[in-house]
């Protein structure tokens, strides 16, 4: 942030940004404090750049979701039918 | 002779209809329950006990066991967050299974994780298809590098796309915990991400 907006905005600082910047990127930030660090992250273009490095890595981390087979997700969606149904299927302990 | 008294009266009478009526309500209840509150659940489920268990067999039979704990205690659930609800049964069935099965190879979570997390995956977002595979493998391995307590945070959160109170209902530590090894684990892939030049024009 640079220093004029430092003196003629009042918003966040770098220091609380930080503090609040990934649980505003896992959504997890109260909403009345979004608009705060949003129009931080727009105006400094160090913590603007912070953010999103931690944004790739965040969906680069995605790329380690795993997607169960086919036959798992249709076993346990089977029984879970059933349980739905009020059926306990036979040979389920 | 004198009549019986009327909790055990005969079947049929006005008594035993009541109580049937009673039972057919609560089991539909339950039923309704399990539909609304378990069902949307299995996806998220499916992935948490991978992450957990460390193996798709292992895994089937940990939501298995689940979902009939869950089906058990569904009349008692009042219904708030059914996600962390279902998440703590797993945890403890989790640890019933382990301890009942294979005490000798009681598996450290961490070590678990790490597995996982060093797992190729064929699901990607449309946001990650596009991500250069460089910086992909470069997460990769600072992820591996990492202490365990950090990546097994984060794979429950960034992998497997849990809020902080579920990731927490999971370990079963404060939500406060987990957001301070999220937060140390993404620092350290961060700061291992600058150390590279590949990087250093976006990471400063």
């Amino acid at each position: 942030m640079t220093f004029l907006s430092r003196i003629f905005n009042r918003g966040m600082s770098c220091q609380q940004v930080a503090a609040l910047l990934q649980q505003y990127l896992d959504d997890e930030l109260d909403v009345s404090d979004v608009p705060k660090v949003l129009d931080h992250l727009e105006a400094c273009r160090r913590c603007g750049l912070e953010a999103e490095m931690y944004t790739r890595i965040k969906n680069s981390l995605l790329n380690h979701r795993e997607s169960p087979s086919e036959d798992s997700m249709s076993r346990i969606r089977t029984l879970a039918d059933a349980l739905s149904g009020g059926v306990v299927p036979e040979g389920v302990e | 002779m004198r009549e019986a008294r009327r909790p055990v009266g005969r079947e049929g009478d006005a008594y035993h209809v009541g109580v049937e009526a009673t039972r057919r309500q609560e089991s539909k209840e339950g039923e309704d329950g399990f539909s609304r509150y378990v069902m949307p659940e299995l996806d998220v489920l499916m992935r948490v006990a991978r992450s957990i268990t460390g193996n798709p067999t292992d895994a089937d039979d940990l939501v298995q066991d689940t979902l009939l704990r869950a089906y058990r205690a569904i009349d008692k659930f009042d219904g708030r967050y059914p996600r962390a609800w279902l998440l703590t049964i797993m945890r403890n069935a989790q640890i019933n299974r382990v301890r009942r099965k294979r005490p000798e190879l009681m598996r450290d979570p961490d070590v678990t994780l790490a597995i996982v997390a060093n797992t190729d995956s064929d699901a990607k977002t449309p946001e990650s298809a596009v991500l250069d595979q460089t910086f992909d493998a470069a997460i990769e391995r600072s992820l591996a590098a990492i202490p365990p307590q950090f990546r097994e945070a984060i794979h429950l959160v960034d992998i497997d796309g849990l809020s902080y109170g579920e990731a927490a209902a999971v370990l079963d530590i404060p939500v406060g915990t987990i957001m301070s090894r999220l937060h140390r684990g993404r620092k350290l892939i961060r700061n291992d991400l600058t150390l590279d030049p590949e990087f250093e024009r976006t990471s400063s």
